[in-house]
């Protein structure tokens, strides 16, 4: 989820609004329990999405497919596990092999579900916060707050580096193509497109590492870490719509949380 | 003799998305056993015509005939049995434990015998001189030899076409020498070769054509001695004949060189013949032999 | 603006003094660098030469102190750069004397715009914001990227980048400028580009500048030494003239020369009987219409 370059409400907003809003919703979504609140948490996120951003959907739907099957894998996964007695399917006989003792439980589902609800309303909250802030002003953020920046700089560069990694992978790919590789080009066989990974990520990662050491070298070599603190050409600052954004998040977030005791 | 072209580009238009265009209107046709090689300035479109032609691009508009096949109905790995396309960057290809393993995978997926595999590795090997390194680390090979091992890779399938990308770029003198030599005794063999490149005596010494890209069109398509004898035109691509030929060029203004020579052996020759001429009165020199397509 | 930094012994303007030195990498048995004894003066252009793997990329890493500080490893012998030896030192107190920039544009660029490229060493010197924003303009002038200023550094072609990383470490004014085959991307034009910023730079700011490359005729025009590495071993340094005219240790180091020198000796071998061994275009140009001409013979 790269950077849009775009003029919008919360483009404008002061990166550390938008850090500790992310990691203050972050925080509540985990903490309520009752998954109808978060499906309202994750409905306002989505308007604010389309309808004060109007950011791009086409990755959020891409994301939203690749997460359809790990949340199917969440229920039903919990579904067997979680606690509980209220079958809805088996319990499956004592003496079978493997299988033996293992039913779908009601509460697994719904637990499941909880969690499911949850990836849902992160997978739009933590995109449309990155997607609205440049690297350089989420770094500068954090270390407003009081990160140090080394640390700051370590999470940007890596964030950097996502593209570069898209764009390695994809030519990566295509060498493998014109070396005869159609696997992933061929439908479903989902077992032997994991295999094929292998061939991707070897050369990927072992230009990852090299590049990371390449990087730290010339990190140093440009005298970072020279200095407890660093100056910067760029400056944020805090205006009243940054604060009311703020406590009005903060107000939200509250208010659910209550809710969420209200109605256990 | 075979005069229908393996390779045939027809006004061939790309565009990334949007209203930039990369390609416009190129058309040129490559005759097999033909030695090409693809110059011009950073975003003329080399790299471009060449993801076209591997097919891991389409063409926006136009067409790209492989062996007489319109390359939009074939798929990439249809293509990658009569094209081998070598990259710029070795590294990104290289992921096999060892360097048999590398060269086998692209014979496998093409469903060869494990017999014919075998024989075909030993082979290559032989050629790129690497014979008996099966077993090494390709990681842990120089950065000529990891080169050479990709170069391999892509010979192995016995694509008759190959084009390299850049290959020598990196590589110091000896490792430029060493892959351009491959790539020569694989035309002797009969192969066709097309190569991008930004080193000009290269270009000079090996290709016997030379396709000059500007601005997404084609400036120029001919001999590599013709090619230089513009170097008005070529500056405008940001290209500059190498520097023996602009030697030639240089001396010509006062001298009597009738040819434009692309070696250092050629016009250390024609200096001395002309210097024998003035000094004891003789013929002078013939004019440029160098064979057109 | 150059510090310089004289030598009590000798009363010369040495910056980096090599003594001795040989070095391996971690881990490993070989070493890469033998015995290396090396002075470079202030405002002097060497050029590096030798096949890949014979040291030129270790050797330059040295002159920052990246190695011993960074790579670790097994380091013998002593290595001055500023009269700081680079053991007891940082690398950060060598970066601010010393900029570097590495072959690969990709593994040294790190943020997300052109502008925030260039300020990153000054800001990591704590220079203030106004001096930092002068020294961009400044900086990417002299590269010639002054309309990509507010760009990304993602939308930049190769070349582009090998240009912004130069620019990335002149923000640091450093008196001292290592480049390790800086062109490897760049057409033609754009090389003779790079070449004429780096020119510049020592002309103009009095920058000492070290570079490995293998582009013989350009080291002809603007290297005042060149530095020649076989196997670890410094087996020349020397001007260029005397090192493209002999034959011997480019054969042995796999080095080539200007094709205009190639052409004379060529000739000579013929008994053309050219006694100076051109190493530029328009030198060749010269002699050889002296020589045509039936000129002088003199030695």
């Amino acid at each position: 989820m790269n950077y849009v370059d775009k003029d919008s409400f919360m483009h404008r907003l002061d990166p550390r609004v938008k850090v500790i809003v992310l990691v203050f919703f972050t925080v509540i979504v985990f903490l309520i329990t009752r998954p109808v609140l978060i499906v309202i948490m994750f409905l306002s996120f989505l308007s604010v999405w389309t309808i004060v951003e109007r950011l791009p959907s086409a990755g959020l739907i891409k994301t939203a497919k690749f997460v359809a099957g790990l949340m199917g894998f969440i229920i039903l996964l919990q579904a067997i596990f979680y606690t509980g007695n209220t079958y809805i399917l088996g319990p499956v006989p004592k003496d079978v092999w493997l299988i033996g003792g293992m039913g779908i439980k009601w509460e697994g589902i719904a637990f499941g579900l909880l969690l499911a609800v949850r990836l849902m309303a992160l997978i739009v909250l933590m995109p449309m916060v990155l997607m609205t802030t440049p690297i350089h002003l989420f770094s500068l953020g954090l270390i407003r707050m009081g990160l140090p920046y080394k640390i700051a700089y370590m999470t940007t560069t890596s964030m950097n580096l996502v593209p570069t990694f898209e764009s390695e992978l994809g030519v990566i790919m295509d060498a493998q193509k014109m070396r005869g590789m159609t696997i992933f080009e061929e439908k479903g066989k989902r077992f032997r497109k994991m295999k094929a990974w292998v061939v991707l990520v070897v050369p990927l990662v072992i230009g990852a590492m090299r590049r990371a050491q390449m990087m730290g070298m010339a990190m140093d070599a440009r005298a970072f870490g020279a200095f407890k603190t660093r100056t910067c050409i760029d400056s944020i600052r805090m205006r009243w719509s940054d604060w009311l954004t703020l406590i009005l998040c903060l107000a939200y977030g509250a208010a659910l949380v209550v809710l969420n005791w209200i109605l256990r | 003799m075979d005069d229908k072209p393996v390779l045939k580009i027809d006004d061939l238009c790309y565009s990334y998305g949007g209203s930039t265009m990369a390609l416009e209107h190129v058309s040129f046709e490559i005759r097999k056993n033909d030695f090409v090689a693809i110059i011009g300035q950073n975003g003329a479109g080399k790299s471009t015509i060449l993801k076209n032609i591997t097919g891991l691009l389409r063409p926006t508009e136009g067409h790209i005939y492989i062996n007489g096949r319109d390359s939009k109905e074939m798929s990439v790995a249809d293509i990658s049995k009569e094209i081998g396309f070598v990259l710029q960057n070795p590294d990104r290809q290289l992921f096999a434990d060892t360097v048999y393993e590398e060269l086998a995978y692209g014979l496998r997926n093409a469903g060869l015998q494990e017999e014919e595999i075998k024989s075909r590795i030993a082979k290559t090997l032989e050629m790129i001189g690497m014979t008996g390194q099966e077993e090494m680390f390709p990681p842990a090979l120089s950065k000529g030899d990891r080169a050479k091992v990709v170069i391999a890779s892509v010979i192995a399938m016995n694509p008759g076409i190959v084009i390299l990308d850049e290959p020598t770029s990196g590589q110091d003198f000896q490792g430029c020498y060493q892959i351009m030599n491959i790539a020569k005794e694989l035309h002797d063999q009969g192969h066709t070769i097309l190569f991008v490149t930004h080193h000009m005596p290269l270009v000079a010494e090996y290709a016997e054509r030379t396709i000059v890209m500007a601005k997404r069109h084609v400036m120029m398509d001919a001999g590599a001695c013709e090619v230089f004898s513009h170097p008005e035109e070529l500056e405008k691509t940001n290209i500059r004949p190498p520097q023996i030929t602009q030697l030639g060029q240089m001396l010509a203004k006062t001298m009597p060189l009738t040819r434009t020579t692309l070696r250092v052996e050629e016009l250390g020759d024609d200096l001395m013949q002309l210097y024998q001429t003035k000094h004891s009165g003789n013929n002078g020199v013939s004019g440029c032999e160098h064979t057109l397509i | 603006m150059a510090e310089i930094t004289t030598k009590e012994e000798n009363g010369e303007n040495t910056v980096v003094r090599l003594e001795h030195v040989s070095y391996r990498y971690p881990r490993t048995k070989n070493y890469v660098l033998h015995d290396v004894c090396i002075d470079i003066h202030q405002g002097e252009f060497i050029a590096v030469m030798g096949e890949n793997g014979a040291g030129k990329t270790t050797f330059l890493s040295c002159l920052n102190s990246i190695i011993p500080n960074y790579y670790l490893g097994h380091m013998q012998g002593n290595v001055k750069v500023y009269g700081m030896d680079t053991k007891e030192h940082v690398v950060s107190e060598f970066s601010r004397k010393v900029g570097m920039v590495l072959e690969d544009p990709e593994s040294q660029l790190f943020t997300t715009y052109v502008r925030n490229e260039v300020a990153f060493s000054a800001e990591n010197m704590q220079v203030e914001p106004d001096e930092i924003r002068s020294r961009i303009d400044w900086a990417l002038s002299i590269v010639g990227l002054t309309s990509y200023k507010d760009r990304e550094t993602t939308a930049l072609s190769g070349g582009q980048k090998q240009r912004l990383a130069i620019a990335a470490n002149l923000a640091m004014k450093p008196d001292m400028l290592v480049l390790d085959e800086p062109t490897s991307q760049l057409d033609p034009i754009g090389t003779r580009e790079v070449f004429d910023v780096i020119r510049r730079l020592r002309n103009e700011e009095k920058m000492t500048v070290v570079i490995a490359t293998h582009k013989s005729e350009e080291i002809a025009e603007f290297a005042d030494k060149v530095l020649v590495f076989s196997k670890g071993h410094v087996v020349a340094f020397d001007e260029p003239r005397k090192i493209f005219q002999d034959e011997e240790l480019m054969k042995l180091c796999h080095i080539r020369p200007p094709q205009v020198s190639a052409l004379v000796n060529y000739m000579n071998m013929k008994n053309a009987e050219i006694h100076r061994l051109p190493i530029l275009l328009k030198e060749a140009g010269g002699e050889i219409e002296e020589w045509y001409s039936g000129g002088r013979k003199d030695g």
